[in-house]
């Protein structure tokens, strides 16, 4: 465990050791995930701040607190506006948060079973619990998913903003989760709701991306990357490779400033995020060229560099093709401007020729899953949308398995109205009574990634491999002992029946060492 | 040929087997016609599932935003 260096002899010069994982490109990663919450069928009013209590009742009971970590090593806790939240345990592989993300789901599966069957006892017996992991209830309020990376401290914020932002607004080609609007469809559930870029400030503005004050970790060696733009998913290939794809361009990142060498990304800036956000959110076609760059010169440039590719065997031509590109230079004379596929194969490109070079030191970075067979997947996915092969990624990509039920449904009900569209798209996020997303899972129309018998594991086992495992460890024999405790992502206190606390402040250690087993004993 | 999709991505084998749905997707008439049958099996499925009155159950989810 790395000590607390006191910020007096800190300097340049420092010879101070860093902590193992400061050296490579491990990651922590966690979800954070605001569901919403409406009632149907009930005799009379009930309104979902009501239900959000119901729900947490246990909860409660148990901690007198309606934020508190469980024994698997999470956080579960009930927000402003009254959505419960869930915040996955540390987790070091992308797997691994994907097995925890839906333990998640399952927790909350269960606190609404006790709350639906209390609520019918005095609401009616067709009182129905709904509980929705998405992004927008039905009057266009937003809420999140939003995930954390653990992240070399040497990366300046502007640097992250300007290297990774346009990779995110770009991956959400393969991470949407889709949206029924009034007029049509679109790929992302809350374009039309974020604004900044990058920001510090979480209260008023709806930032894309910022860093937290609390790393959760050693200060002086990691910042906590906090990714507001995401939806919530329910495909778990999109979960896997929203986390995956993001740490295979941070590693680039990382690397690149801990070398002091260009990344390759300097030139992929857009303009306005905000206004990109939203045309590509707009786009089905996944292909039109609506995004403008901050330089499109130095964009071309490292293109021709990296040699990205845009379709396999597709030529550059300029001009409108029916199932092509729009590219610069085309008729339009739209010079500079790009697609969200585009920059996306850049991003690849990139992270192919660093994969290339740094092969082993990625092998390593996680220890479950494979990096090249992400990037493999990675290039698939977008090859799949550069041919307009919906079909192709209808079981991975939730945007695209609603778009192409939807498309199903019109041509078999051209007169089907909005609001039943509407209905559809909000079954699809309910992870209580909802029916859509398991009949596309039942039917093998939709594709799961984590085993059943893992998710089932990690309802109260924490990952064994970062500090989550002392956390649930402690929380777990706390609770048996009846004693009086309370945690934090760094601090485990003991209140009853011995006043105690220790500081966690390495998310990658696992061990238990001597003052962790000092602190059991004293339970 | 469209290219195929990994299998899986951890390299843990034994436990934890994921349900591997997809194999390699040939553009068939076949293949079409069973992803057609199965997304009307899944209509099929929630037409006699979903709330008959769609306009109330979409109005029914309103809350103040989140964080």
């Amino acid at each position: 465990m790395p000590q607390l260096r006191d910020s007096s002899n800190q300097g340049p010069g420092s010879e101070v050791p860093h902590s193992p994982q400061y050296e490579s490109l491990k990651r922590i990663f966690g979800v954070e995930t605001e569901y919403g919450v409406s009632v149907t069928g009930a005799s009379k009013p009930c309104d979902p701040g009501q239900v959000a209590m119901m729900m947490f009742a246990p909860v409660l009971s148990r901690s007198r607190s309606t934020n508190t970590y469980l024994p698997n090593g999470s956080r579960l806790y009930l927000d402003v506006g009254s959505h419960p939240e869930y915040a996955t345990a540390e987790a070091c592989d992308p797997y691994d948060a994907l097995v925890q993300d839906l333990a998640g789901e399952e927790t909350m599966r269960r606190l609404v079973g006790q709350a639906q069957e209390r609520l019918r006892r005095t609401h009616g017996a067709g009182a129905t619990i709904h509980l929705y992991k998405n992004n927008v209830d039905s009057a266009g309020h937003s809420f999140g998913c939003h995930e954390n990376y653990l992240v070399r401290r040497f990366v300046p914020l502007p640097v992250i903003k300007a290297q990774l932002l346009p990779f995110l607004i770009t991956r959400q080609l393969f991470t949407g989760a889709g949206r029924v609007t009034g007029h049509g469809f679109e790929i992302t559930q809350r374009a039309g709701f974020l604004d900044e870029a990058v920001s510090s400030s979480t209260t008023r503005s709806r930032p894309m991306v910022n860093t937290r004050d609390e790393p959760h970790a050693d200060p002086y060696e990691f910042r906590r990357l906090h990714v507001i733009i995401g939806d919530s998913n329910r495909s778990q290939t999109s979960t896997m490779m929203k986390l995956a794809t993001t740490h295979l361009v941070l590693c680039v990142i990382e690397t690149a400033q801990r070398l002091g060498i260009p990344s390759g990304f300097e030139a992929c800036a857009f303009r306005a995020p905000s206004a990109a956000n939203k045309a590509l959110s707009a786009d089905l076609s996944a292909r039109a060229a609506t995004i403008e760059l901050e330089d499109a010169d130095a964009f071309r440039a490292g293109q021709r560099d990296f040699g990205s590719v845009i379709a396999p065997g597709g030529a550059r031509d300029a001009g409108i093709g029916e199932d092509g590109f729009e590219h610069s230079g085309d008729r339009d004379g739209r010079a500079g401007l790009v697609s969200g596929l585009e920059v996306q194969y850049h991003y690849l490109a990139v992270v192919s020729r660093f994969m290339d070079e740094h092969g082993g030191q990625m092998a390593s970075s996680l220890p479950r899953t494979e990096c090249a067979a992400i990037l493999a997947d990675w290039r698939t996915t977008l090859d799949a949308l550069a041919r307009g092969d919906l079909r192709a990624l209808q079981g991975r990509v939730d945007w695209i398995a609603k778009l192409l039920l939807i498309r199903r449904l019109k041509a078999r009900d051209p007169d089907i109205p909005t609001a039943r569209l509407r209905q559809i798209d909000m079954d699809y996020h309910d992870i209580t009574n909802g029916s859509l997303y398991d009949s596309l899972l039942r039917h093998g129309v939709m594709r799961r990634v984590a085993g059943q018998a893992e998710v089932d594991r990690a309802l109260n086992e924490p990952p064994a491999d970062t500090r989550a495992a002392l956390r649930g460890g402690f929380i777990a024999h706390a609770l048996a002992a009846g004693a009086q405790f309370t945690c934090d992502w760094t601090h485990l206190t003991l209140k009853q029946p011995a006043s105690a606390e220790l500081t966690l402040l390495d998310p990658f250690d696992a061990h238990s060492d001597a003052g962790y087993t000092r602190l059991l004993a004293r339970l | 040929m469209p290219q195929q999709f990994s299998q899986h991505y951890t390299s843990d084998q034994v436990s934890g087997q994921p349900e591997a749905q997809d194999g390699l997707r040939r553009r068939t008439t076949d293949s079409a016609q069973a992803e057609s049958d199965a997304l009307d099996a899944v209509l099929d499925d929630i037409s006699s599932t979903l709330e008959h009155d769609a306009e109330r159950y979409v109005a029914s989810f309103v809350q103040k935003g989140g964080q």
